[in-house]
Protein backbone atom coordinates (compact mmCIF):
# COMPACT_ATOMS: atom_id res chain seq x y z
CA UNK A 1 0.00 0.00 0.00
CA UNK A 2 1.60 3.44 -0.84
CA UNK A 3 2.17 6.34 1.68
CA UNK A 4 -0.27 8.28 -0.01
CA UNK A 5 -0.06 10.97 2.85
CA UNK A 6 3.46 11.59 2.82
CA UNK A 7 3.30 11.67 -0.58
CA UNK A 8 1.65 14.44 -0.50
CA UNK A 9 2.88 16.26 2.16
CA UNK A 10 5.82 16.79 4.71
CA UNK A 11 3.60 18.68 7.05
CA UNK A 12 1.46 16.44 9.78
CA UNK A 13 -1.83 17.32 9.80
CA UNK A 14 -1.35 18.80 13.76
CA UNK A 15 1.76 21.02 12.82
CA UNK A 16 -0.11 22.18 9.14
CA UNK A 17 -2.42 23.55 11.92
CA UNK A 18 -0.65 25.20 14.32
CA UNK A 19 1.33 26.68 11.09
CA UNK A 20 -1.45 27.99 10.14
CA UNK A 21 -2.13 29.36 13.77
CA UNK A 22 0.26 30.77 13.75
CA UNK A 23 -0.42 32.79 10.69
CA UNK A 24 -3.27 33.74 12.14
CA UNK A 25 -1.22 35.33 15.27
CA UNK A 26 1.19 37.06 12.76
CA UNK A 27 -1.78 38.70 10.61
CA UNK A 28 -3.64 39.97 14.00
CA UNK A 29 0.18 41.56 14.97
CA UNK A 30 0.67 42.68 12.02
CA UNK A 31 -3.55 44.77 12.47
CA UNK A 32 -2.24 45.51 16.11
CA UNK A 33 0.80 47.39 15.06
CA UNK A 34 -1.15 49.63 12.35
CA UNK A 35 -3.59 50.42 15.33
CA UNK A 36 -0.88 51.58 17.14
CA UNK A 37 0.81 53.52 14.19
CA UNK A 38 -2.33 55.37 14.17
CA UNK A 39 -2.94 56.08 17.62
CA UNK A 40 0.81 57.45 17.87
CA UNK A 41 -0.10 59.14 15.00
CA UNK A 42 -3.42 61.01 16.24
CA UNK A 43 -1.60 61.96 19.54
CA UNK A 44 1.09 63.43 18.01
CA UNK A 45 3.86 60.62 18.27
CA UNK A 46 5.57 60.73 14.64
CA UNK A 47 8.50 58.36 14.95
CA UNK A 48 6.80 56.22 17.37
CA UNK A 49 4.16 55.75 14.52
CA UNK A 50 7.06 55.19 12.01
CA UNK A 51 8.25 52.43 14.16
CA UNK A 52 4.92 51.14 14.52
CA UNK A 53 4.36 50.76 10.33
CA UNK A 54 7.65 49.36 9.79
CA UNK A 55 6.47 46.43 12.53
CA UNK A 56 3.10 46.13 10.46
CA UNK A 57 5.29 45.42 7.60
CA UNK A 58 7.47 43.15 9.70
CA UNK A 59 4.42 40.90 10.54
CA UNK A 60 3.01 40.94 7.09
CA UNK A 61 6.01 39.27 5.99
CA UNK A 62 6.06 36.87 9.15
CA UNK A 63 2.86 36.17 7.84
CA UNK A 64 3.43 35.12 4.22
CA UNK A 65 6.52 33.55 5.11
CA UNK A 66 4.28 31.03 7.37
CA UNK A 67 1.93 30.54 4.68
CA UNK A 68 4.44 29.78 1.64
CA UNK A 69 5.98 27.23 3.58
CA UNK A 70 2.68 25.29 4.25
CA UNK A 71 1.95 25.66 0.60
CA UNK A 72 5.83 24.58 -0.33
CA UNK A 73 5.03 21.65 2.16
CA UNK A 74 1.99 20.44 0.08
CA UNK A 75 -0.52 21.83 3.13
CA UNK A 76 -3.47 23.78 2.72
CA UNK A 77 -2.23 27.64 3.72
CA UNK A 78 -5.64 29.64 5.51
CA UNK A 79 -5.70 32.99 5.00
CA UNK A 80 -6.98 34.29 8.20
CA UNK A 81 -9.83 36.30 9.95
CA UNK A 82 -8.41 39.16 11.89
CA UNK A 83 -11.09 40.74 13.70
CA UNK A 84 -11.65 42.34 17.63
CA UNK A 85 -8.32 44.44 16.86
CA UNK A 86 -8.27 46.95 19.64
CA UNK A 87 -7.95 50.52 18.48
CA UNK A 88 -7.57 52.57 21.38
CA UNK A 89 -5.06 53.05 24.31
CA UNK A 90 -5.30 54.73 27.66
CA UNK A 91 -1.73 56.31 27.39
CA UNK A 92 1.13 56.00 25.23
CA UNK A 93 2.94 53.56 28.02
CA UNK A 94 0.09 50.89 27.35
CA UNK A 95 0.94 50.80 24.08
CA UNK A 96 4.28 49.72 24.19
CA UNK A 97 3.14 47.70 27.34
CA UNK A 98 0.57 46.06 24.64
CA UNK A 99 3.44 45.19 22.09
CA UNK A 100 5.52 43.54 24.10
CA UNK A 101 2.84 41.38 25.51
CA UNK A 102 2.05 40.41 21.79
CA UNK A 103 5.62 39.79 20.54
CA UNK A 104 5.98 37.36 24.36
CA UNK A 105 2.71 35.43 22.93
CA UNK A 106 4.28 35.46 19.56
CA UNK A 107 7.63 33.76 20.98
CA UNK A 108 5.41 31.39 23.33
CA UNK A 109 3.08 29.72 20.14
CA UNK A 110 6.64 29.68 18.05
CA UNK A 111 8.05 27.63 21.45
CA UNK A 112 4.61 25.09 21.39
CA UNK A 113 5.01 24.70 17.29
CA UNK A 114 9.15 23.89 18.04
CA UNK A 115 8.23 21.53 20.61
CA UNK A 116 5.38 19.26 18.61
CA UNK A 117 8.15 19.45 15.49
CA UNK A 118 10.53 17.85 17.82
CA UNK A 119 8.44 15.43 19.28
CA UNK A 120 7.58 14.13 15.48
CA UNK A 121 10.77 14.57 14.38
CA UNK A 122 10.19 17.01 12.10
CA UNK A 123 13.33 18.94 11.70
CA UNK A 124 12.65 20.29 8.52
CA UNK A 125 10.16 22.17 10.30
CA UNK A 126 12.42 23.18 13.04
CA UNK A 127 14.87 24.08 10.85
CA UNK A 128 12.43 26.62 9.53
CA UNK A 129 11.37 27.88 12.34
CA UNK A 130 14.85 28.77 13.54
CA UNK A 131 14.33 31.94 11.81
CA UNK A 132 11.72 33.09 13.74
CA UNK A 133 13.51 31.88 17.05
CA UNK A 134 16.39 34.43 16.29
CA UNK A 135 13.38 37.18 14.79
CA UNK A 136 11.90 36.88 18.51
CA UNK A 137 15.31 37.56 20.11
CA UNK A 138 15.06 41.19 18.56
CA UNK A 139 11.34 41.70 18.55
CA UNK A 140 11.34 40.92 22.53
CA UNK A 141 14.74 43.21 22.56
CA UNK A 142 13.26 45.86 20.66
CA UNK A 143 9.42 45.77 22.88
CA UNK A 144 11.67 45.62 26.29
CA UNK A 145 13.64 48.67 25.22
CA UNK A 146 11.00 50.90 24.50
CA UNK A 147 9.09 50.14 27.88
CA UNK A 148 12.62 50.64 29.14
CA UNK A 149 12.92 54.01 27.92
CA UNK A 150 9.85 55.04 29.99
CA UNK A 151 11.69 53.91 33.55
CA UNK A 152 15.07 55.92 32.41
CA UNK A 153 13.69 58.90 30.06
CA UNK A 154 10.67 59.47 32.93
CA UNK A 155 6.93 60.68 31.97
CA UNK A 156 7.50 64.07 33.50
CA UNK A 157 7.42 67.54 31.58
CA UNK A 158 8.55 66.56 28.34
CA UNK A 159 9.43 63.43 29.24
CA UNK A 160 6.76 61.90 26.42
CA UNK A 161 8.35 64.10 23.77
CA UNK A 162 12.47 62.75 24.27
CA UNK A 163 11.11 58.80 24.51
CA UNK A 164 9.23 59.12 21.23
CA UNK A 165 12.12 60.87 19.90
CA UNK A 166 14.48 57.66 20.82
CA UNK A 167 11.48 54.96 19.87
CA UNK A 168 12.82 55.65 16.13
CA UNK A 169 15.80 55.06 17.11
CA UNK A 170 15.55 51.62 18.83
CA UNK A 171 18.02 48.67 17.14
CA UNK A 172 19.06 45.39 18.41
CA UNK A 173 22.34 45.84 17.16
CA UNK A 174 24.18 43.53 20.42
CA UNK A 175 27.21 40.94 19.81
CA UNK A 176 24.68 38.28 20.41
CA UNK A 177 22.78 39.11 17.47
CA UNK B 1 -4.57 -7.78 8.33
CA UNK B 2 -5.19 -6.58 4.77
CA UNK B 3 -7.55 -7.94 3.00
CA UNK B 4 -7.84 -7.25 -0.95
CA UNK B 5 -11.14 -6.92 -3.06
CA UNK B 6 -10.68 -7.56 -6.78
CA UNK B 7 -13.03 -7.67 -9.17
CA UNK B 8 -12.52 -7.11 -12.78
CA UNK B 9 -13.39 -3.78 -13.41
CA UNK B 10 -12.39 -1.85 -10.27
CA UNK B 11 -8.51 -1.44 -9.50
CA UNK B 12 -7.16 -3.22 -6.33
CA UNK B 13 -8.85 -1.70 -2.96
CA UNK B 14 -7.03 -2.62 -0.02
CA UNK B 15 -8.67 -2.48 3.26
CA UNK B 16 -7.09 0.17 5.68
CA UNK B 17 -9.47 0.23 8.61
CA UNK B 18 -13.13 -1.60 9.13
CA UNK B 19 -15.58 -1.38 11.72
CA UNK B 20 -19.01 -2.30 12.69
CA UNK B 21 -20.27 0.31 10.81
CA UNK B 22 -17.97 1.06 8.01
CA UNK B 23 -14.92 0.47 6.31
CA UNK B 24 -11.67 2.93 4.50
CA UNK B 25 -10.28 1.34 1.47
CA UNK B 26 -7.27 2.93 -0.38
CA UNK B 27 -6.46 2.37 -4.09
CA UNK B 28 -3.47 3.03 -4.84
CA UNK B 29 -3.87 3.49 -8.71
CA UNK B 30 -6.37 6.35 -8.27
CA UNK B 31 -4.42 7.67 -5.40
CA UNK B 32 -7.29 7.82 -3.21
CA UNK B 33 -9.75 6.33 -0.55
CA UNK B 34 -13.37 4.71 -0.57
CA UNK B 35 -15.24 4.93 2.48
CA UNK B 36 -17.65 2.45 2.62
CA UNK B 37 -20.59 4.05 5.65
CA UNK B 38 -23.81 4.94 5.72
CA UNK B 39 -25.12 2.99 2.91
CA UNK B 40 -22.88 4.29 0.44
CA UNK B 41 -19.45 3.86 -0.85
CA UNK B 42 -17.68 7.20 -1.54
CA UNK B 43 -14.57 8.28 -2.80
CA UNK B 44 -12.26 10.81 -1.41
CA UNK B 45 -9.04 12.10 -2.34
CA UNK B 46 -5.93 13.66 -0.53
CA UNK B 47 -7.35 16.96 0.46
CA UNK B 48 -11.32 16.08 0.51
CA UNK B 49 -10.60 13.21 3.31
CA UNK B 50 -8.31 15.96 5.63
CA UNK B 51 -11.80 18.10 5.23
CA UNK B 52 -14.09 15.27 5.97
CA UNK B 53 -11.38 14.63 9.14
CA UNK B 54 -11.55 18.33 10.24
CA UNK B 55 -15.19 18.80 9.91
CA UNK B 56 -16.00 15.39 12.28
CA UNK B 57 -13.57 16.11 14.64
CA UNK B 58 -14.02 19.10 15.14
CA UNK B 59 -18.06 18.35 15.93
CA UNK B 60 -18.01 19.00 19.86
CA UNK B 61 -19.95 15.67 20.33
CA UNK B 62 -20.49 16.01 24.04
CA UNK B 63 -21.63 19.45 23.46
CA UNK B 64 -24.25 17.83 21.41
CA UNK B 65 -25.19 14.95 23.89
CA UNK B 66 -25.95 17.18 26.54
CA UNK B 67 -28.06 19.31 24.15
CA UNK B 68 -31.38 19.81 25.66
CA UNK B 69 -33.57 21.74 22.93
CA UNK B 70 -35.85 19.94 20.30
CA UNK B 71 -33.51 20.59 17.35
CA UNK B 72 -32.87 17.11 15.77
CA UNK B 73 -29.55 15.70 16.63
CA UNK B 74 -28.73 15.59 13.13
CA UNK B 75 -25.56 16.95 11.45
CA UNK B 76 -24.69 17.75 7.98
CA UNK B 77 -21.17 17.10 6.68
CA UNK B 78 -20.73 19.10 3.96
CA UNK B 79 -17.09 19.43 2.62
CA UNK B 80 -16.57 21.89 0.19
CA UNK B 81 -15.42 20.91 -3.53
CA UNK B 82 -15.79 17.54 -2.28
CA UNK B 83 -18.70 15.23 -4.17
CA UNK B 84 -20.32 13.93 -1.03
CA UNK B 85 -22.29 14.77 1.28
CA UNK B 86 -23.51 13.14 4.81
CA UNK B 87 -26.49 13.38 6.82
CA UNK B 88 -25.75 11.68 9.99
CA UNK B 89 -27.39 11.02 13.34
CA UNK B 90 -25.16 11.87 16.46
CA UNK B 91 -24.52 7.89 17.08
CA UNK B 92 -23.35 7.98 13.24
CA UNK B 93 -21.15 10.82 14.34
CA UNK B 94 -19.25 8.57 16.52
CA UNK B 95 -19.26 5.86 14.89
CA UNK B 96 -17.19 7.60 11.76
CA UNK B 97 -15.24 9.12 14.13
CA UNK B 98 -14.42 5.71 15.46
CA UNK B 99 -13.66 4.96 11.92
CA UNK B 100 -11.45 7.87 10.54
CA UNK B 101 -9.35 7.38 14.09
CA UNK B 102 -8.71 3.97 12.63
CA UNK B 103 -7.69 5.00 9.63
CA UNK B 104 -5.45 7.45 10.45
CA UNK B 105 -3.62 5.21 13.01
CA UNK B 106 -3.44 2.44 10.21
CA UNK B 107 -1.94 5.61 7.78
CA UNK B 108 0.37 6.18 10.21
CA UNK B 109 1.12 2.88 10.95
CA UNK B 110 1.70 2.21 7.12
CA UNK B 111 4.26 5.57 6.65
CA UNK B 112 6.48 4.19 9.68
CA UNK B 113 6.34 0.58 7.48
CA UNK B 114 7.67 2.70 4.44
CA UNK B 115 10.16 4.34 6.60
CA UNK B 116 11.66 1.70 8.06
CA UNK B 117 11.03 -1.31 5.34
CA UNK B 118 12.19 1.12 2.59
CA UNK B 119 12.90 4.38 2.87
CA UNK B 120 16.07 4.05 6.17
CA UNK B 121 16.38 0.13 4.73
CA UNK B 122 20.24 -0.08 3.44
FE1 LIG C 1 6.21 38.13 13.92
FE1 LIG D 1 6.96 40.68 16.02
Amino acid sequence: MKDLIRIKSLLSTEVEELLNQQVKKEAMSSSIYLAMASWCNRNGFDYSSEYFFKQAEEERQHQLKFYKYILDMGGNAISPDVTGIKQEYNSFREVFEDALDQEISVTQSIKKIYARCLSEQDYITNEFLNWFLKEQREEEYKARRALELFEVIGEEGTGHWEIDRHVGKIKYESDAS
Amino acid sequence: MVTTLTSPSTPTWENVFSTASGAVYQCDAENCWYIDFAGKVAGFNYRCLQKLKKAIYHIDIEAKLLDTSKDPDVEIIFICACDHTYILTLLQVIALKELLQGTFVMLELNSILHDKLYRTAC
